[in-house]
């Protein structure tokens, strides 16, 4: 059977892939759920023999939550915030014809591929000065300043696939620009959105340069730099903070698992029509 | 939905150019309110620029617009009170059937209360057949269906104007014959002021009060069917109404015996008399004839020319023949009864009131059905 051979076949390397890809996160995954002592034995067990919650159960009793509502908040805010003016941005990239149009797309580009690291002390610096430091306003107008390109270039791109002549169906049937924008452009750019949020979600979620730069105070913090405290405090404590990386990583994963259909639609500038 | 009739158009020296490219050439047209217009004419002569500029969705270089006695030249579409049905449907994808009749009365500028609006959708959908589809989305729906949907879409509002850009392009020939039907008796019902671009002349004919035919962005003639047909103001416009292309041969007026002939190579068309043609004599000239115009066997006193069939297509109740006549070749059609084979001479007859003439370098009609055009 030459079909079926094909498809064990295709199986088997989707599955080495796969294996690869997900073993650390799988393994981190035991290791966190292992008693201390197992998790220094060497050789080293694969799975736990006897799993524990024991490291989750200490690292939300010194104050994690606190760091995970801080990192929800600010991840929220910022795309709120991102898709807001994203949305309104990329309409007249998309739509309309002005003088200096294609400048500004290059500019975004060229904004786009500047490393967030570079940009580092010209914010902080800027942010000091308008007395943002040490808040979550200032970290989340910073994280949006630096998704905002990707999310006016991804949704420009995805309402440029969209049939132009919906909104002017809809502008003939009495509708402005912004309302038309509202009840056509965006109910139709779902999938658009949703391939920015992902990008702005995980940049913020993730985020620990600009984090740990703007922020000092402790109740502040959001949780990269909350795991990363674990690293000093506890040293060579790997299961708690082992534990605090799954407590970071599982958002993320159900969220791409959820939405990777429209990721894909959105990464390929709207070629698949939601 | 209302008694009263549509609102007139006026296009005063509108133009349009896309860089090197004339969209449309100084537009002069007015149409009258409550009439049933055509835009017709080739890929890319600048009937959709038109119907855009109407519509607002296209700003013009030149020259104002005006709908009733407004001039809308800088109004935004949404404010002139027009209604516009699309090639493509333009259907909202993400409403239901009901919400995209409805979405017109949602507008902030004409707000209903909603049971008014329920009424009118359901009133609407009905007329056009639809009722039942009513809580479907428009990917549900057929082809056929759609079409009905958008043009309720544009009716639901009464509005002053409706602009329909090849509406029934993508439908199969049976229902797009249905639809033509459905449409002039929809229009006569509204007495809306129409404008509808197509590409079927055949679609024109047979809805339009009067057609207007362009050519590369220019207005060729805006007449009625008839006179288009009968009195073409050029060889452009003659060719191209009719089913198949008429059939021309370039050559001059010549005297021949003391009678005028048409010459074209080794062709020799003897004239009727009677005919108009003696000022046109030493003229370049390209004789014109419709294959319908084309007769076989000789009739009285019309021109005749023998010619050889090449060619014979089967077209339902009639064949088609194409024969040549030195180095011109004549379309005709023949009833099915008539034995005719390839290699044949057939003595064709082209009557006088089927001949055209035409300025071969201008294109300028000299002769039209006959009869010498207004001035040469
Ligand atoms: N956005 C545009 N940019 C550049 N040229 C354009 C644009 N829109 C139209 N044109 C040009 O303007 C001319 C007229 O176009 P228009 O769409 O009015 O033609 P049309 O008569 O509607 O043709 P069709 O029957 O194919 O729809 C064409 O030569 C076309 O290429
Ligand atoms: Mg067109």
């Amino acid at each position: 059977m030459p079909r079926s051979a094909r498809l064990l076949m295709r199986a088997l390397v989707s599955l080495a892939i796969a294996g690869a890809a997900l073993f650390p996160i799988l393994f981190g995954l035991a290791t966190s759920l292992k008693p201390s002592a197992e998790i220094a034995a060497y050789p080293p067990t694969l799975l736990p023999a006897a799993p524990t919650l024991a490291h989750y159960r200490e690292i939300f009793a010194s104050g994690t939550l606190g760091y995970v509502w801080n990192s929800l908040f600010v991840s929220v805010a910022t795309v709120v915030l991102c898709l807001g003016v994203g949305a309104l941005a990329a309409y007249p990239l998309a739509r309309f014809r002005f003088r200096g149009k294609s400048a500004i797309m290059v500019l975004i580009v060229v904004v786009m591929s500047v490393p967030v690291a570079s940009l580092l002390i010209p914010t902080y610096t800027l942010v000091a000065d308008v007395g943002l430091v040490n808040t979550h306003l200032g970290l989340i107008l910073v994280y949006s300043a630096y998704q905002l390109p990707i999310v006016i270039w991804i949704l420009a791109a995805y309402y440029q696939s969209l049939p132009e002549e919906l909104e002017w169906s809809a502008l003939i049937d009495g509708y402005s620009r912004l309302e038309t924008l509202w009840k056509i452009v965006l109910p139709l750019a779902r999938p658009g959105m949703i391939a920015a949020t992902l990008f702005v979600v995980t940049f913020a979620w993730n985020d620990f340069v600009v984090a740990v730069t703007l922020l000092s105070s402790e109740e502040k913090r959001t949780l990269p730099i909350g795991i990363y405290n674990f690293l000093g405090f506890y040293g060579r404590e790997w299961g708690p903070l082992l534990a605090s990386a799954m407590v970071a990583t599982l958002p993320i994963l159900v969220l791409f698992v959820f939405l990777q259909r429209y990721f894909l639609a959105g990464m390929t500038g709207g070629s698949v029509k939601g | 939905m209302t008694t009263e009739v549509g609102a007139p158009i006026e296009f005063r020296g509108v133009s349009k150019h896309y860089g090197q490219t004339v969209a449309l050439a100084s537009l002069d047209l007015r149409i009258e309110a409550g009439e049933f217009v055509s835009l017709l004419g080739p890929s890319g002569s600048g009937k959709t620029t038109t119907l855009n500029i109407l519509a607002g969705l296209l700003a013009p270089d030149a020259g104002t617009v005006t709908i009733g006695d407004c001039d809308v030249t800088h109004v935004g579409p949404d404010r002139r009170d027009i209604a516009m049905v699309f090639q493509s449907y333009a259907l909202y994808p993400h409403m239901t059937i009901a919400e995209n009749l409805a979405f017109p009365l949602r507008a902030r500028r004409r707000r209903q209360p909603a049971d008014a609006i329920a009424t009118k959708v359901r009133a609407v959908a009905d007329t056009l057949g639809i009722g039942h589809l009513l809580e479907r989305y428009p990917r549900e729906v057929s082809g056929g269906q759609q079409q009905r949907v958008a043009l309720g879409r544009a009716m639901v509002r009464d509005p002053k104007v409706f602009l329909l850009d090849e509406p029934l392009s993508n439908l199969d020939a049976r229902l797009r014959l249905r639809m033509r039907h459905d449409l002039k008796a929809l229009h006569q019902r509204l007495r809306s002021t129409a404008v509808y671009v197509t590409h079927d002349q055949g679609e024109a004919m047979s809805l339009s009060d009067r057609i207007a035919i362009y050519r590369s962005g220019v207005l060729q003639q805006f007449a009625s069917p008839i006179e288009i047909d009968r009195r073409p103001v050029n060889s452009f416009v003659a060719n191209f109404m009719g089913e198949r292309e008429m059939n021309m041969v370039t050559g001059e007026i010549a005297e021949d015996a003391g009678r005028a002939v048409f010459r074209g190579g080794a062709l020799t068309i003897a004239l009727d008399p009677a005919g108009p043609w003696t000022r046109l004599l030493g003229r370049k000239v390209t004789l014109g004839i419709r294959p319908e115009g084309v007769r076989v066997g000789e009739a009285g006193e019309s021109a005749t020319v023998d010619a050889r069939v090449r060619l014979i297509e089967h077209a339902g109740a009639e064949q088609i023949f194409f024969a040549e006549a030195g180095a011109a070749e004549f379309c005709g059609r023949v009833a099915t009864d008539v034995a005719v084979r390839a290699g044949d001479t057939l003595r064709l007859t082209l009557p006088r009131r089927e001949l055209y003439l035409f300025d071969t370098d201008s294109g300028a009609t000299l002769v039209h059905a006959g009869e010498p055009a207004g001035s040469p």
